[in-house]
Parts: C-alpha cells; structure tokens; sequence
C-alpha cells in the first residue's frame, strides 16, 4: 500500500482547491470558478479511478524469486530478437496476473499456445522498467525458464488470424529485403523496432528519427485512402465506411496497440464518422476524446508511457505552434519542393513540443535532426505505399513483390544511410532538466502561440 | 493538344519529376540485374563466414552458381555474412546442404529459409535431436524447398566443377553419434581440391583414408579443432596449403592446442574465424588468394 499516502495527499490538496474555487465562484459570481471546480472533481475522479486500477494490479497472484512450476497462455505475438523471443504469459491458475518471458531462439511459440514453465520470476528492476512493464499489465520476468507446449489456439481466433496475417506481411518483405532493409520498412508500415540492431536503434534516437517507426496519423490514413477507395467501387458509402472502421480497429490489434497508432485511429474514425453523420470536425475535440479514451482504457498510459505523452504533445505541437511559426517567420503555405517546407515547418513545431520530453526520458535532444527529418520525411509516404504493394504484390506473386522491391530497397538505403549520417552529425546536449525549467519552456511555447494567434487577429480585423 | 500536356504537366511537376526518376532507376536496376545473371566470374570463391561457435561455408562456383554448406547456429549472423557477400537484390541460392542436423549447423538455416529463395535442401537424410529441428523442417515445407537425400559416391556437377560425397555410407548414417553421419563433401574445381568436414572424428577420418590417397588444396578444419578430430595420421595424407577452423566463444577449448601444433606440424597456413572474421579464398586455377575480415 505504498501508493495509499500520496493519493491521500492528492484527494486532500484537490478537495480544498475545489472548495477555494466553490467559494471564489459566491464571492465573485464568475463561471470560471465553476468550470474550475467541476474540473477539480474530475482530477479527483481521475486520481481513484488510477489508484483502484492500480491495486488491481497488484492483487494478481505472482510467485517471485522461488523456482516454481506454473502454466499459462501467451497473450501476445511473440516478438523475436537475433537470439531470442519474447513472449508475454498470462498466468492460469492458480496463480494469476501477466508475465514477460524469455525464451530460446527455437522452438518458436505463437499467440495462443499454452505452455508447462518450470523457473524463477523476478521483479522487474530498476525502478522505471518496473513502471514501464506495469504499463504494460506485467507484473514479472523470467529469464529462460524450462518450457513445454501443451496446447495451442487457447487465445482468440479474430487476434490469432491477424498476427498471422502480419507476420506473413513481414515475410513477404523479408523475402525480398535483405535484413536492414526489411526491418525497417517493417516499422514504418506495422511499427516495432524489436529486430532492429541495437546500433540502429541508437543512430534513429541520436538523429531524432525513432517517431519514423512509432505507427501514427501516416499509416491510418494511407489504410483509410487505400481501403476506402476500393471499397467505394463496390459498396454502398454506409457499407464501406463500417468496413473501413473494422479494418482500422484489426490494424490497431495487428501491430499491438501502441499508444500512437490508437491515438490516431480514434482521430481517424471521428473524421470518418463526422463524415459520414454531417457534422463538422473539431480537431481540439477529438484530441481530448482520444485521450479520454486511452486514458479510461489504461490510466497509466498519462504517466507512464513516453510514447503516449510524445504523440499528443507533437499532435499538439502541430495543431496549435506549426501555423503561429509560419505566420512569424511568414512563411507561404505552399509545400515546396517534395514538400519541404511542409516537413520542415511539421518538424520543427513538433520537435519543440517534445524536445523536454525526449531529453529527460532519454537524455538527448538534437536541433541537427531538423534536417534529418525534412531530407527523410519527403520520402516516407512512397516508402510506406510501396511497402504495402510489396505485401499485396507477394501474394500474387513473389517476382512482382522482388520487381517493387527494388525501388523500395533504394529509398530504404537512402533513408538508412542519412540516419546513420545524422547519428553522427548530432550536437546532442544532455544536461539534466529540472520541472521548474520544463514549466518555464512550456509556458513560452504557449505565450509565443497565443501571442502570434492574437497579432494575426488584430491585423485582420484592423 | 502539346500544350494541353505541357499545363498538365506543369500542375503535377513533382509527381512527374518522381515518376521520371523512379523509371530512370528501374531501369539501371533491371539492366544491373540482367548483367549480373550474364556475369562470368571464373574465380572460384569460397567464403568461410563469421558465425560464432558453428559452421557455415558459402561457395561460389565459376559461373556464379551459389552453394551454402550449413548455417551456423541460431543467432542470425549469417544473415549479415551473406548480404557482404551477395548482392541486395540477389535473393536467390542454388543450393543448402546441412552436413548433419546439429544445432550449430542448421540453426541460421531457418533464417537463410526464411529470407532466401533456394533451389533445393540437401541433407543426409537424419532427423535432429533439437527442438529447433522441427521449426526447420517446417520453414523448408512451407517454402516447398525440393529435399534431396545424399549418401557416399553421389556427386552434384555444375561445367567443370564436382562436390563429391565421401560419407557417410549406409553403416556410418546409422551411427548412434551425429557427427559419424556428416555429409563429407570433396570439392574439385579451377584445379583445386577442397574438403569440407563438418565435424567428423578419427573414426570417420580413418574410414575416409581408405578412398582417400591424394593431397588436397584446402580443408575445412572438422569439428571447430577439436582434439578428437584431425589426427596426424589424416592430416599427412591429406597435406592441405590452406587449413580454414570455423570457431567462435566456446567453453570446449577450440581450436585445441594439439589440433593447431598437427596442422602446423604438415605445413598448413592456418586461418580461423574468430580472428579472421568471414575469410574469402579467391582460385583462379593457378593461386589461391586468402582475404581475411572481409
């Protein structure tokens, strides 16, 4: 019950702000003190609402650090490493609650099968990888346990069909791609980093590129434009629609619901359902939406998973700091050669309003990777779309899929080879940040904004 | 009409410019593919590939039919051996033979499976102990990779060049210990001759002095220099320039000690793979050239 005194502290320190607020609104008779107080309550919602979830997790049932016998069922698909898989339990009885294991090469487990362990599970450690697993529902690790098959096809049928029909998709990529290559149009286009090499992985953070390979607003609109503009030659609107919102939600499961890629398909479905029922789409609406709903779905998602906190605040950065800096250094709307400006404008806004973010949680920020992002960037979307004809190609034949793959190869190299360039190029500065300097760069992000949207109004109307 | 087509084109320039370029390109690539099949490198290359503890060996036949002899173990090293080595494009190999089903051969032969078309799987027809082995089996099955079972005296003869097996016969392949069952493969091509050992013993290489009389080019060192293989006995009559040991971080003592004071013992140039890294031997009939950490 180590979380029982802070959420105390909290419910305490909110209760008496929503009374202040209660009293402020008969004193003064303003309705902002309302809306503060009624906000207030929420946050006091929102706090049990987390601890109860919390002590949720914790009542699993969990053996650590003795040798013990259990039995389960993998809940995930197993991701593979160059020696390794790994695979995510969840305990059957009786003990209870998800485990992260680690497993031989070979014999390969998929979703689904039941498995006879025999070995230690430890707490996970340190301290942030234990918050980030238990982000995740896991509450233990084993390393290399004695394993046996005793069963398959344990999980559910609709999850089973599309991790298979994913990792046939990867192989048709890895059949005509050699290893590099393949793995990262396999991110680009599904997401994953896990076959990565961990040079690469540290070359794509060094030059500011990992958000390349985290699912985003990209693919969902690529699948809505592809699907959509199939299905509209054959079926009705009303039909076509609710298939592609179907085929929104399978690509969600397929590629493990990483906190970007769901943010951006609720988007995505509410642009389509506003389409479809006539009213008019309010992007500030849909981002609070779309959050409420993650949040509610995991509420440790708000302060525990980087990916999440980066995904809105560049969303955010796009949506309110990308037109106040055009109109500053007034910069024209026209996207420019292979859409430079575009990309360039798109970057810089997002990359302020993650660069705290990213310097606290890994310890670097680069301003070089501005221009690894514009030179990238302008060739991301023909890379995705031909990793898709890849896919579709190969399952009319394997030569057609090799002929695509040779232009893909060339915009893969280029793309890899410009990450490893600005890997090396990077100015990083790590010094560690304090809140209280985060609060202040916050707070003039949001002054320059709202400063720029007011100048531009006042010469409007004058 | 032309200028009807020149506003068109002006409206769309960026995706013409793409579109251009992108067929400019194609086309390279196509012609470089097409050059490539009709390339006739004469050189013999045989590549002894990094891979840790395991064997693997790529050959390169003149002509440039492509033969790879084991995988190494499951780590997926032989993945980044092979891209040095073979063009991106080029997704294509002749032919895999698995000298016998230890992990330490066979395991990165799921991924070459996975990730490479291949002509057809030879193996000395034993089925192996790990559990890995099934996922091999499977991956060959689901690529429909023909399965070609091969025994002493078969030969596989692409021109001028012959791999012949050596072993196992009918009693050896029955044997109780794997590595009395390894395909031993004599390769004959560009004037040279080449044994390729997997991880045979004295027992088998004393059943191999019987066929065999002549001195080789080349020998692939058996059983990663372990003691219990390479007596001196063998190793006279064989009398190899080049003596290539394919080892990596082990906790049995290879390359022994005994093994590299034999070796040096006949006059062997002797190359490993954990010092050398992927080691390249270029023949061209006359020489052989040795290229180490290629």
């Amino acid at each position: 019950m180590a979380s029982f005194w802070p959420v105390a502290l909290i419910v305490l320190i909110t209760f008496l702000a929503a009374l202040i607020f209660f009293l402020l609104f008969i004193f003064e008779e303003k309705k902002i003190f309302v809306w503060l107080t009624v906000l207030v309550f929420f946050a006091v919602i929102g706090a049990l609402y987390y601890a109860w979830d919390d002590l949720n997790f914790r009542s699993a049932n969990v053996v650590f650090g003795k040798k013990t016998d259990f039995k389960g069922v993998i809940v995930n698909d197993p991701s593979l490493k160059a020696g390794s898989q790994e695979i995510v339990l969840k305990l059957s009885q009786p003990y209870s609650g998800n485990i992260l294991i680690k497993l031989a090469r070979y014999p390969e487990f998929h979703y689904g099968d039941e498995l006879n362990l025999n070995g230690i599970i430890k707490k996970p450690e340190p301290a942030g990888y234990e918050r980030y697993l238990a982000k995740e529902k896991i509450r233990g690790i084993s390393s290399f346990p004695k394993v046996e098959l005793i069963g398959s096809n344990r999980g559910s049928g609709i999850k089973a069909a599309l991790f298979e029909f994913k990792n046939k998709i990867i192989g048709s990529f890895q059949k005509v791609l050699p290893q590099k290559e393949s793995a990262f149009l396999t991110g680009l286009t599904l997401g994953g980093r896990s076959e990565f090499s961990q040079e690469f992985k540290n070359a794509m953070q060094l030059s500011g590129t990992t958000h390349l390979v985290a699912l985003s607003g990209y693919n969902i609109t690529i699948i809505v434009w592809a699907v959509m503009g199939l299905l509209a030659y054959f079926l009705s609107k009303r039909l076509s629609f609710l298939l592609t919102i179907f085929i929104i939600i399978g690509f969600v499961l397929m590629t493990g619901a990483e906190a970007s890629v769901v943010r951006a398909a609720v988007m995505g479905i509410l642009v389509l359902l506003a389409r479809e029922l006539g009213r008019l789409y309010d992007i500030k609406n849909a981002v609070v939406l779309a959050g409420l709903i993650m949040v509610l779905f995991n509420p440790k998602v708000l302060a525990f998973d980087v990916g999440f906190q980066l995904s809105f605040l560049a969303l955010l950065g796009i949506i309110y700091l990308r037109p106040a800096i055009a109109r500053f250094f007034k910069m024209g709307e026209e996207p420019g050669f292979l859409g430079w400006r575009d990309n360039f404008l798109t970057t810089t806004s997002a990359q302020l309003a993650v660069a705290p973010v990213l310097i606290i949680n890994f310890g670097s920020f680069s301003p070089t990777s501005l221009l690894a992002n514009v030179l990238i960037l302008g060739a991301v979307p023909v890379t995705m779309g031909l990793g898709f004809i890849i896919a579709f190609a190969s399952f009319v034949s394997y030569y057609l899929s090799l002929v695509f793959s040779w232009l893909a190869w060339i915009l893969l190299s280029f793309e890899i080879f410009i990450i490893n360039l600005f890997a090396k190029l990077s100015l990083t500065f790590s010094s560690a940040l304090s809140w209280a300097a985060v609060f202040l760069y916050y707070i003039i992000i949001i002054g320059f904004t709202v400063y720029v949207g007011r100048n531009h109004s006042k010469t409007q109307t004058s | 009409m032309l200028d009807e087509i020149i506003l068109k084109l002006k409206r769309h320039k960026n995706k013409a410019i793409i579109l251009v370029v992108a067929l400019v390109v194609l086309d390279f690539l196509i012609f470089w593919q097409i050059s490539g099949e009709g390339r006739t490198n004469r050189d013999l290359r045989i590549y002894f590939l990094d891979v840790g503890q395991g064997d693997s060996e790529l050959v390169l036949l003149p002509g440039g039919v492509k033969v790879l002899i084991d995988g190494g173990p499951p780590n997926s090293r032989i993945l980044g051996n092979l891209e040095k080595i073979i063009l991106p494009t080029d997704r294509y190999i002749d032919l895999v033979m698995m000298s016998h089903p230890q992990l330490d051969h066979f395991g990165g032969l799921i991924d070459v499976f996975k990730r490479y078309r291949v002509g057809a799987f030879l193996t000395n027809g034993r089925k192996g102990e790990a559990q890995a082995f099934a996922d091999l089996e499977k991956i060959i099955e689901e690529n429909s990779v023909k399965t070609v079972v091969l025994a002493k005296n078969d030969v596989i003869r692409y021109e001028n060049n012959h791999f012949k097996i050596i072993s196992p016969d009918k009693n050896t392949l029955q044997a109780k210990e794997l590595n009395d069952t390894v395909l031993v493969a004599e390769l004959t091509s560009n004037n040279s001759k080449t044994l390729f050992t997997g991880d045979i013993g004295v027992n088998i290489e004393e059943e191999l002095l019987k066929v065999f009389n002549s001195p080789i080019d080349i020998l692939k060192v058996a059983h990663h220099g372990s003691k219990y293989s390479s007596f001196g006995g063998f190793l006279e009559v064989l009398n190899p320039k080049v003596a290539v040991i394919e080892v990596g971080k082990n906790s049995y003592g290879h390359p022994t000690a005994e093994v590299l004071k034999r070796l040096e013992g006949v006059g062997s140039k002797i190359f490993r793979t954990d010092l050398d890294g992927i080691i390249e031997l270029i023949i061209d009939g006359q020489t052989i050239k040795v290229l180490k950490n290629i």
